[in-house]
């Protein structure tokens, strides 16, 4: 089947299978591997996107649900030129070391940043339960929930 | 002392590659001529293959090639490994696991290799199974090897033939025949620390490239790229310098990625497919079922002490689940053997470990290495002691904790540079009772749990490090390692050794990441916690000799002794003249173009010394370094969902000088973190059939931010270590050691129930509330 799309703004008209998936379709379509797989069943949330300003875990996202979708990965929020700038949830995992692995780190900045978009002053508990959303072994989360603190503050002073 | 970059929580130097998304993991390398690897599993854990039918699958288009027993040059003597050669890459008579790989299938696509997969006949028939260690050992259980005993191995390890007993580690230490002579009350125990799995988030995967002059290129998730190797030349009668192993990132590893896993499959299906580059990528299923698992302990443990509570024996017999092949759990058994004395001086020792084949997959590393199941059984054992005695726990371990001039069960004898476990374990409890334990409400109960910890460096007795260190023109400086970056932050930490002892800013150091076994040193692997040590040493070894060579240069122009030289990391001087290292570091030239000296390269070793191997009669040996720790928790109890929370998690470890003040932290957190989900969630179930029920990141359940405690403190006792690096000692896996037994104390101050084995659910919890009302 075919499927129109815009990813990190630009337009894609791709041939997919209807059983793809959108991680599949970004992976090994479009190369955009800063999105991960990580269990490829919905679990782990390190292939989490943001789909029509929502995240999502792209692992399972079917083609019929992307026509004419707009998808922002990881790639879409870094630094586009020299002169860019880290993206203030990018600065603020660095800045709270919540970055170890870094395996599950786009799928954190990703879900962030649709949290964020959507509602800049998210409560502690929407926070969390959108952190909940993810898996990480090797912080303990704290050092990730810092830097989701960090990273609203960041945002609303810009 | 004052350091410039040592001491200091700088930026990961990572860190901006793995935000931006462009850190480049396995899954990430692309490839031309790229096929697809796809296997059948057995389904069953334990058979004899009858016949394998691949004629259907053949046929299928876009099939390049099926490899199983039929296939030419797969043979039954095909066995690798590196301390029990018991390990065919693909099934040949026998299945040992349900995960074992019966065939593999090349294809085009990963969706043309399982449609052909699919069609594969099997033929089996299927054996009595067992899955218990203990079981296993009964005369009357299934025999899993029928040639145990007769694989090569390495002297070290006594096999029992005609037993599942793969190895027999007795450790003896004192009167071991009459460890309980002196003792006025004994208490003993069974314990369980279930097979669990290291879920890193990343799933395994390789690449792997016949060319034709007959070399094998291979990019691996891999923690071992020199083991790898290693087993790969072995397996393939391959000189090593025709081998090369590629490491990129890698998305965590916790021991799940050491030693070898799906290397030697890989490279034996490349081997049919020359010139094309394979690439074989696990489902988080098959990493569960296809590569290594962790722990697997049933224990009996019995401390003999006087009426002070002073010890005077140990006696444990450990048996090991350690799966279809011994080969990744060898060393295993024979830590927990020696280590399930803890941080304790015991005259007298008898210390059994039994590493035993079982119908699971096999079992090898995992964050902690054999201390966090022996440890868990004494901590646990030493609360019933106090009980019994009616002293203070804590007063018990305060007077049984090693001091300098005491042997531990090793027969090694402790200095100060091993650290001090009382000053950890005083600044924990110091710190836990600064907030009170909440009185017990009708919602919750409330605990307070303890344990103290020790780790060693499991490692080969001639383990090394190795680093080649280039200065560019720009005196930059570039340096090579095997050492893999998994997230434990080791590019940032060695930068920062190698500015400080280079004396430039750490901006200047890049350490290469991009592990190529045919260009970069060897290093042993990356485990044990030894990188910072290990490679930090070989660093400062290094950048002496770079130091050295601006110097010797510098002595050609000055015409002076070597001696009356001083290098400050910009210049080197004599008297009151000197010379800028831009001048030096290709050789000096002279101003008609002539030139003396040569440019600044060096190499720098680290060899761990005075590393013996265990004695076959007492199992005594020297092994490497010991960090001591102490940590414990205030936890609750939720009566109506039997949920256990941690309210603050307290952690300290001697650790000598802290290289990354923040590092070290984010080790900590991690590993307590990790440590609970062994307290209370993490196991391997199986059903009835032997069939691995626990295979994916839902039914296994890892912690998730709902389990974070709501405080975490880390104390960093920086007591320094002088063989280390600026005084560090080994950190990374020990903050998991001590968390179930803090976290089990502490259920057992709350409900005065004792538990053992691991993990406590809620529905454990429900269970042992009811029972009590």
């Amino acid at each position: 089947m075919e499927v129109n799309l815009v990813v990190n703004g630009r337009k894609y008209t791709l041939t997919v299978d209807p059983k793809d998936s959108l991680l599949s379709i970004l992976r090994e379509k479009l190369n955009l591997t800063g999105t991960k797989n990580g269990c490829n069943q919905g679990h782990c949330g390190a292939c989490t996107v943001v789909l029509n300003g929502k995240a999502v875990k792209s692992c399972l996202i079917r083609p019929k649900k992307l026509e004419g979708g707009n998808v922002i990965t990881i790639e879409g929020i870094s630094p586009q030129s020299p002169d860019d700038k880290l993206h203030p949830i990018q600065e603020a995992f660095i800045k709270a070391t919540a970055v170890q692995c870094g395996f599950c780190t786009p799928g954190y900045i990703m879900e962030l940043y649709a949290l964020y978009e959507r509602n800049p002053n998210a409560s502690e508990q929407e926070i969390k339960s959108a952190l909940g959303e993810h898996l990480c072994r090797c912080t303990g989360y704290k050092p990730i929930f810092d830097a989701a603190l960090l990273a609203q503050e960041l945002l609303k002073s810009k | 002392m004052s350091y410039n970059v040592v001491g200091r929580s700088i930026i990961r130097a990572d860190a901006k590659e793995k935000v931006t998304g462009a850190a480049i993991y396995i899954d990430d390398l692309r490839f031309p001529r790229t096929l697809y690897l796809k296997v059948l599993r057995a389904g069953v854990p334990h058979a004899q293959i009858k016949s394998i039918d691949t004629t259907e699958a053949e046929s299928i288009e876009g099939v390049y090639k099926i490899i199983s027993r039929n296939t030419k040059r797969v043979e039954k003597t095909l066995l690798y490994g590196t301390c029990i050669f018991d390990q065919p890459p693909i099934a040949f008579d026998k299945i040992r696991h349900a995960g074992e790989v019966v065939a593999a299938v090349i294809a085009e696509s990963e969706k043309k290799a399982l449609e052909a997969v699919k069609k594969i006949k099997v033929e089996l028939v299927e054996l009595p199974f067992v899955l218990d260690p203990i079981e296993a050992t009964s005369s009357k259980a299934p025999l899993i090897h029928k040639r145990n005993g007769e694989y090569k191995h390495l002297s070290t390890f006594i096999p029992i033939p005609k037993s599942n007993i793969f190895y027999k580690y007795h450790l003896k230490k004192g009167d071991h025949e009459n460890v309980f002579q002196e003792a006025a009350v004994i208490v003993e125990d069974e314990f369980e620390y279930p097979l669990m799995n290291h879920a890193a988030i990343e799933p395994h995967g390789a690449v792997a490239h016949w060319d034709h002059t007959g070399e094998l290129h291979i990019w691996s998730s891999s923690q071992a790229p020199f083991v790898v190797r290693e087993v790969l030349a072995d397996m393939f009668k391959l000189s090593m310098n025709k081998i090369q192993v590629n490491v990129p990132f890698l998305g965590g590893g916790f021991g799940g990625k050491s030693d070898y896993t799906i290397e030697p499959l890989l490279a034996l299906c490349a081997r049919y497919v020359p010139g094309y580059y394979l690439k074989f990528r696990l489902t988080r299923k098959e990493v569960f079922i296809g590569t290594v698992l962790g722990r697997g302990l049933k224990g009996r443990m019995k401390i003999g002490a006087k009426q002070d509570g002073i010890f005077v024996g140990l006696e444990a017999q450990l048996y090991f689940s350690d799966g279809a092949y011994a080969d990744t759990s060898c060393n295993v058994v024979l830590a927990a053997g020696h280590n399930c004395a803890g941080p304790y001086y015991f005259p007298n020792c008898s210390l059994q470990s039994f590493g035993v084949y079982t119908n699971t997959p096999p079992v090898g590393a995992m964050r902690g290495y054999g201390h966090p199941e022996g440890q868990f059984m004494i901590e646990r054992l030493i609360e019933q002691l106090a009980l019994k005695l009616e002293i203070n726990s804590r007063e018990i371990r305060m007077k049984n904790f090693l001091k300098p001039g005491d042997t531990n069960s090793l027969g090694q004898k402790i200095t100060t540079d091993n650290g001090d476990i009382r000053e950890c374990f005083e600044k924990m409890i110091k710190v836990l009772e600064v907030d009170p334990l909440p009185e017990k409400d009708d919602r919750y109960i409330y605990g307070r749990g303890i344990a103290a910890l020790v780790k060693s460096p499991v490692q080969a007795a001639n383990a090394s490090s190795n680093v080649f260190l280039k200065f560019n023109e720009d005196l930059t400086v570039n340096i090579s390692t095997g050492g893999t970056e998994m997230g434990q932050g080791c590019l940032t930490v060695l930068a920062q050794i190698a500015a400080e002892s280079l004396k430039v800013s750490v901006e200047k150091i890049r350490i290469n990441y991009e592990i190529n076994s045919q260009l970069t040193p060897y290093e042993w692997q990356t485990v044990a916690s030894m990188t910072t040590m290990r490679v930090g040493n070989a660093i400062i070894a290094a950048c002496d000799k770079a130091i050295t060579q601006f110097k010797n240069n510098a002595a050609l122009v000055f015409n002076c002794d070597f001696d009356d030289l001083v290098y400050d990391g910009r210049t080197v001087s004599y008297k009151d003249e000197s010379i800028p290292l831009e001048n030096l570091v290709l050789g000096y030239q002279y101003e008609d173009g002539h030139t003396v000296g040569d440019p600044v390269l060096a190499i720098g070793s680290s060899v761990v010394r005075d590393v013996t191997l265990p004695n076959l009669e007492t199992g005594q040996y020297q092994p490497y370094e010991w960090t001591f720790g102490a940590q414990g928790c205030d936890i609750s109890i939720e009566k109506a969902t039997g949920r256990i929370r941690v309210l603050h998690f307290v952690t300290a470890l001697d650790i000598g000088k802290v290289i990354n003040p923040e590092t070290v932290i984010g080790q900590i957190t991690g590993g307590v973190l990790m440590g609970i989900g062994a307290a209370v969630k993490e196991k391997i179930l199986f059903d009835e059939y032997g069939i691995m029920k626990t295979t994916n990141l839902k039914r296994y359940q890892i912690p998730t931010i709902f389990d974070m405690p709501d405080k975490f403190t880390c104390i960093l006792v920086e007591n320094i270590q002088p063989n280390g690096p600026f005084g560090a000692r080994p950190m990374a896996e020990h903050p998991i050691i001590g968390v179930p037994p803090a976290i089990l104390n502490a259920f057992q101050y709350a409900t005065g129930i004792s538990l053992t084995k691991l993990p406590v659910t809620p529905e454990k919890v429900l269970e042992c509330l009811k029972e009590r009302s």
